[in-house]
């Protein structure tokens, strides 16, 4: 391996972790111009392990993390999540949203030699939209028909319906390039994640399951201003936040993602780490079963919405770390409109109760029993009592929820459920229509709160019909009032990602939907 | 003795084929649905449907078991259904880790116990023995991501005199291995004050004082040897449990062991991953009670496996 010889011993690099830590040494350190004695890499500390490198069969934000060290996609989202260019230079959409035309960067060359072209692009999208792949985003780029190459830099994709949010599906982390070199040598499709090639600012070295993953800097990278800061990445994962923190303050690890709420004031205390904050679009709600008494009922609905002191939840559970939401949507999220809210008011709530003719009733309310979903249940619960209903609580292992969530509506026994949501494509279509529209009525996608309402439905569909901005603007601003006004959800907050990082390191974030941003990492 | 071996290492197969089923049909009892978490929340039914499929997921239960079985025969645990990697590679990526971690808490378990229990038998009721037993009590209600955390805090962060997490040269191995061995060190201590103890108001001992040997050629001699059949017993059992029992030890120093692994599977109902590691940690379980029971004829010649 010719990284051997340039690879730091894991000794040498605990040692000089070790000594710049001292605070007298590290002030002289930053001040002194030997870049010699920089060490040129950096550890980062997830909260899981990887679990694939193969953009196109990922599905969790832990392995989508280190995957954009490698890959990019034609659109990219920075991280703010606003859209980007990334191997595409610019792009057209028609008006009704079924072709879309890319032209390509020149002079791009993948990790492996091979050309960026537009043949590339259109062997990676045929090979995710080809079913007998058992690619895991086959899902999200089925809609593709067909990929066509017009020249070299020049490629055209049809969609088989209107789709006007396929732009921000192309921007999401599953739509990163991979060379299809890589991709042919593995026989079967899956064994491209072991050894992954693509044409981001790092590339891969080696992956040991469960221990680390190393990249390292990419000397032929296209995009000078975006290259490679450090020499190495080792990304470990490590699951108990404790220990990601310790590791941290011990200099074993120069960035962790993520630190949890009641954790941050150790990491603030800490005199040579920081917190990283970022605004998420994770939003969560509790949906109420629309379809079973007494929530199909608008004004229970609202009467709950009234009943929660949700400022009071995030000041105690999210140590503040969070925002009451006024819309579905996370103010990040393309397309989110500010529309309204539920102010605390649990005597509007009774109110709202007695003209329903309801008078206490009980209900049951699933969460998960992850820690803060059980105290939010807690509070939901003892607030919810406040207006006289009674409130069963159960807290279900991840597995076993999901399970009992997706059972089709005869079966399922759903009345409140607490859940959150992210839209990874950072668009609107992808934050409503899996959870609200009637065609994701569990067991097909998310709509808990089994909600059928067709004026909602239409926007959507108004929306998904054009690539014209402003049209789906409005149709998503309707969307989002009918949502307000029809209360399927106790609309709760939308939640700030927190990581944490040394102060001899600058410029990595956790992006708004939890996906760890590390390519600009470089050393103070 | 030949004939005893070959007759405890021919029932392991049946033992081991027991442990299997159990785990096949625990595993499809619990709810989850390991197609729906690979394909996540924001996948459609028919995805999902696609994934269940492919994953052979969609068969009847014996059947998909007697598929297993028979792969298996043929030394082929599966894929992963979630990273898709061979079972029997992701398992040999951390056996080795595991089983260092085991070792090295085994032995600071067992120099620990063995001289706090030797030590509190023979200094009966002086501050010696109240103090080790209750050290050792308190060994035994340290839950161990506690003491984990404290350690690493202490010699890691505040003392950078170890490393705080991961795997890698022998100290790596140290704040793990105690973290873990504390506990079986405990329960070690305490069945060898005891047993020692017991033996030590024996007959043969009274003699072997009276015949006017040294003290310490009757304890170590005469004694410790007698009195470490439940010793062994113990140390046995302990080891089979560190061996499964790391996952909270492996989760707080980041080590990439064989608990972690079997937790992680478990959330995601992998089930060839499940399947493949519970059927190897019975396996060792199996094989460290068969070498308990030969160590017994070694510690006692008054037992002999020829006949029975």
């Amino acid at each position: 391996m010719t990284t051997e010889t340039k690879r730091i011993s894991r000794r040498k690099f605990f040692r000089l972790a070790g000594m710049s830590a001292a605070p007298a040494a590290g002030a002289e350190a930053a001040a002194a111009p030997a870049a010699a004695a920089q060490p040129t890499e950096i550890v980062i500390a997830q909260y899981a392990d990887l679990v694939s490198l193969d953009p196109q069969h990922t599905n969790d934000n832990a392995s989508y993390g280190p995957e954009k060290l490698m890959f990019e996609g034609l659109i990219g989202f920075n991280e703010k999540m606003e859209m980007e260019a990334m191997l595409a230079e610019r792009w057209e959409a028609s008006d009704d949203a079924t072709t879309f035309t890319f032209y390509l960067r020149k002079g791009i060359k993948f990790h492996d030699g091979a050309p960026f072209n537009a043949e590339a692009v259109k062997y990676n999208f045929d090979r995710v939209t080809n079913p007998d792949n058992k690619l895991i985003r086959y899902g999200l780029y089925r809609i593709i028909e067909k990929t066509e190459v017009i020249d070299e830099y020049t490629v055209k994709f049809t969609t088989s319906e209107p789709f006007g949010a396929m732009l921000a599906t192309f921007a999401h982390p599953a739509g990163g390039i991979v060379s299809p070199l890589a991709a042919k040598l593995g026989e079967e499709a899956l064994e491209f994640g072991k050894a992954p090639v693509g044409t981001g600012p790092y590339k891969f070295v080696e992956w040991v399951p469960g221990d680390h993953l190393t990249v390292e800097k990419f000397a032929d990278y296209w995009n000078p201003e975006q290259a490679g800061k450090v020499d190495r990445f080792i990304i470990k994962p490590v699951p108990e936040a404790g220990t990601r923190i310790s590791m941290l303050q011990a200099g074993d690890a120069q960035f962790i993602n993520q630190v949890p709420y009641p954790q941050v004031e150790l990491v603030k205390g800490s005199s040579d780490a920081s917190i990283v904050e970022n605004e998420s679009v994770y939003t969560y709600w509790v949906a109420m079963n629309t379809q079973k008494e007494p929530f199909t009922d608008k004004r229970v609905r609202q009467a709950l919405n009234y009943a929660i002191d949700k400022q009071a939840i995030i000041d105690s559970v999210l140590a503040g770390y969070g925002q009451v939401i006024d819309s579905p949507l996370a103010p990040r999220v393309w397309g989110y409109k500010s529309t309204r809210t539920y102010e605390y008011d649990p005597e509007k709530a009774k109110a709202l109760l007695a003209e329903a003719g309801v008078s206490g009733f009980k209900t049951t309310l699933w969460a998960s029993d992850a820690t803060d979903a059980k105290q939010v249940s807690v509070a939901i619960q003892g607030q919810l009592a406040d207006i006289g209903v009674e409130v069963e609580i159960m807290n279900m292992e991840a597995a076993t929820l999901n399970a009992e969530r997706f059972k089709p509506p005869e079966e399922n026994q759903s009345m409140l459920n607490f859940a959150g949501w992210s839209p990874s494509t950072g668009d609107a279509d992808w934050g409503l229509r899996p959870l609200l529209s009637k065609e994701s009525i569990p067991p097909v996608s998310f709509n808990l709160a089994f909600w059928d309402n067709p004026e909602f439905d239409e926007q959507i569909k108004t929306a998904l019909g054009t690539a014209d901005e402003a049209v789906r603007l409005e149709a998503y601003a309707k969307a989002q009032e009918i949502v307000m006004e029809e209360a399927p959800w106790i609309f709760l907050w939308r939640t700030t990602v927190l990581g944490g990082i040394s102060n001899k390191v600058g410029d990595m974030w956790i992006q708004p939907d939890g996906i760890g941003y590390y390519r600009k990492g470089y050393y103070k | 003795m030949f004939t005893y071996l070959l007759r405890r290492l021919v029932i392991i197969i049946p033992t081991l084929i027991g442990v299997s089923i159990a785990v096949f049909l625990l595993l499809h009892m619990v709810p989850g649905d390991p197609a729906r978490l690979m394909a996540g929340l924001d996948a459609t039914q028919a995805d999902v449907e696609m994934l269940r499929e492919s994953l052979g997921l969609n068969r009847p239960l014996p059947e998909q078991y007697f598929m297993w079985l028979g792969n298996l025969l043929q030394g082929n645990m599966g894929r992963s259904t979630r990273t898709h990697n061979l079972v029997t590679y992701e398992i040999g990526l951390r056996l080795p880790a595991t089983a260092q971690l085991t070792l090295v808490s085994i032995v600071i378990a067992v120099i620990i116990g063995l001289s706090a229990g030797i030590i509190a038998a023979t200094r009966r009721n002086s501050a010696w023995d109240y103090t080790s037993m209750i050290v050792a009590l308190l060994g035994i209600c340290t839950p161990s991501f506690w003491l984990g955390l404290m350690l690493m805090w202490i010699f890691a962060v505040e003392l950078r005199w170890l490393p705080t997490s991961g795997r890698g040269d022998w100290r790596h191995l140290v704040l793990p291995g105690i973290t873990l061995g504390v506990g079986a060190a405990a329960i070690i201590a305490r069945v060898t004050r005891s047993s020692l103890l017991e033996v030590l108001n024996q007959d043969y001992i009274r003699t072997a004082k009276a015949k006017g040997l040294r003290e310490q050629v009757v304890i170590y001699r005469h004694a410790l040897k007698n009195a470490l059949i439940p010793v062994v017993t113990v140390i046995g059992l302990e080891f089979g449990f560190l061996l499964a029992g790391a996952v909270i030890t492996e989760t707080v120093f980041a080590y990439p062991g064989v608990g972690r692994l079997l937790v992680d599977s478990i959330a995601f109902r992998d089930y060839p991953m499940v399947q493949g590691i519970l059927l190897i940690l019975a396996a060792q379980f199996v094989l460290v009670n068969l070498l308990v029971d030969l160590l017994y004829a070694w510690l006692d010649p008054r037992i002999h496996y020829d006949n029975g």
